[in-house]
């Protein structure tokens, strides 16, 4: 199914199962979650703040260790693995950030060359000097996320969605078979939002395992395939777009941030 | 609806008290300024009456030194250049022996905190001893001349330079290194890809930076013997050859003043 050329067999790309995770303070930020998330799907994570979205993609990219359960990727669990093979897992995985993370002073092409560090000799990456085909390959993601133009514009020239695209092509560039976008649409207005889920869901279409953490019911019930609710740490549902009854959702954020404005002696 | 058309409601406020605890502080706080210049004052011997003698001496000197000695020109023309080259050795070795350091001195970078806080030491060590001192230390070491200069430059050099640097490393968001760490990269790829362009050019700043201070130092360091223009300086001064020393003097303004604006020009162009 994937470009990679991995089998598209039993086994989910991505397999998180009963998975729990509770920080020294006390507070359990996932409890028991389980899901897996198969080659070409694009999965939206809704939930409120502290809901433990960002937990879960700590520990999908090996960052946060659950205190138990597994997380699978390509069938290894990277919860178990070290540093060395850990960074070698992490290939497979692209992120993507809410501030887009780029560096500021290089172009578009190089930073979506950043992509490809892990497997880019190290003299190369010293002397800023990339083989022809390195280079193609950079302006062909770029193309991907319809940004050939701005190749050679530096990063901090870009608008916001402009900066996220070419996240997503540095993604596309390490063809990654799993990408994990925290947030992506956070900082941007309504249409570079749009532009960015668009993006992200051609990705999808390319067979890449998309996970994407959004606030907004209304995006997620847009563009996902798939949409998967977190609230207090806990699976709330997991259901296809069509199945999934955003009234309730709205409901549900609704009601939390009511009590998290109580809770703030409002 | 305008705002002063809402029906008036009194807020209540912190009450005000007259000898709080922060008034008390600020007074102690003036007392101790106070007493702090009374007793530097004092310390420092300031005698004006001196100086009101004194002036009249200098002015007589000032009077000597004019016209300016022109006979041996080439030869202190020969000393400024040597002040500048040693400066900018001096500076270049610091930068070197830099590099590698300020990325154990910087917290989000380095690879480990027992490697930071000696870093840290050891800079703050170099940074403590004035290039004046190190290069008293070496004249006796390595003999009188411009040599001894560079070492002393290098050294004090060293440590202030690899400590801004690493404070502008230190100063980088982090999204950048992280998202390139997030592709599998080794570390030395990912200070190299997503630091470096970051970084560079608030280095050279700080590096010209130091170059342009070290010309100004090093006029000084001839008098500890260890070359450049301000051994001519001290051997005028005890000599009392007032209009050689006028020429170095105006030699010394010309040359740090177009050392000033080049260095200044180039780390604005760095922008």
């Amino acid at each position: 199914m994937n470009s990679r050329g991995h089998p598209a067999g039993p086994a989910p790309l991505v397999r998180v199962d009963a998975v729990t995770k509770t920080y020294p303070a006390g507070v359990r930020a996932l409890s028991g979650v389980s899901f897996a998330v198969e080659p070409g799907e694009f999965v939206v994570l809704l939930g409120p703040s502290g809901a433990g979205k960002t937990t879960l993609f700590r520990c999908l990219t090996g960052l946060t260790r659950p205190d138990s359960g597994s997380v699978e990727i390509h069938g290894r669990d990277i919860c178990r693995l070290g540093s060395r093979d850990l960074r070698s897992a992490r290939r497979e995985v692209a992120m993507i950030f809410q501030q887009f993370n780029l560096i500021r002073r290089l172009t578009a092409s190089q930073n979506v060359l950043a992509g490809r560090l892990a497997v880019l000799p190290t003299w190369r990456v010293l002397a800023r000097s990339f083989a022809r085909d390195d280079r193609q390959m950079a302006l062909r993601c770029l193309d991907t996320v319809g940004l050939l133009d701005k190749a050679y514009t530096r990063a901090d020239q870009l608008s916001g969605g402009q900066q996220q695209r070419v996240a997503i092509a540095r993604a596309l560039a390490q063809e990654a078979t799993v990408v994990l976008a925290d947030e992506p649409v956070a900082s941007l207005d309504p249409e570079s939002a749009a532009t960015v889920l668009d993006t992200l869901r051609s990705v999808a279409a390319r067979g890449v395992a998309v996970i994407a953490s959004l606030h907004q019911v209304g995006l997620a019930t847009d563009y996902a395939d798939r949409i998967i609710a977190l609230r207090d740490g806990r699976l709330l549902e997991d259901a296809p777009r069509g199945a999934f009854d955003a009234r309730a959702l709205e409901q549900i954020y609704e009601r939390s941030d009511a009590r998290a404005v109580e809770a703030a002696g409002g | 609806m305008a705002l002063g058309s809402t029906p008036v409601r009194e807020y209540a406020e912190p009450a005000t008290v007259w000898l709080s605890r922060a008034r008390a502080r600020t007074a102690l706080v003036v007392v101790a300024v106070v007493a702090f210049y009374v007793v530097s004052w004092h310390l420092a011997k300031v005698d004006l009456g001196r100086l009101a003698t004194g002036l009249p001496k200098m002015a007589s000197w000032a009077r000597k030194a004019w016209p300016p000695a022109t006979d041996e020109l080439p030869v202190l023309l020969l000393r400024a250049a040597e002040t500048v080259a040693m400066a900018a050795i001096g500076t270049t070795a610091a930068a070197l022996l830099a590099l590698p350091v300020c990325v154990l001195a910087a917290r989000n970078v380095t690879p480990s905190m027992t490697l930071y806080y000696p870093t840290r030491w050891f800079l703050n060590a170099l940074r403590g001893i004035d290039s004046f001192v190190f290069a008293l230390l070496f004249v006796a070491a390595v003999g009188l001349g411009p040599f001894a200069g560079v070492l002393g430059i290098a050294l004090h050099t060293w440590g202030s330079t690899a400590k801004l640097w690493a404070e502008a490393i230190e100063n980088v968001p982090p999204g950048a290194l992280e998202a390139a760490a997030a592709t599998g990269a080794s570390r030395v790829k990912v200070l190299a890809f997503a630091l470096v362009p970051d970084v560079a050019p608030a280095m050279v700043s700080v590096a010209l930076f130091w170059w342009e201070f070290n010309v100004r130092a090093s006029t000084v360091l001839g008098v500890v013997g260890a070359g450049g223009i301000g051994q001519e300086l001290k051997n005028s001064m005890d000599l009392l050859l007032f209009p050689r020393l006028l020429t170095i003097i105006l030699i010394i303004l010309a040359m740090v003043t177009m050392i000033d604006y080049g260095s200044e020009w180039l780390r604005r162009r760095l922008e």
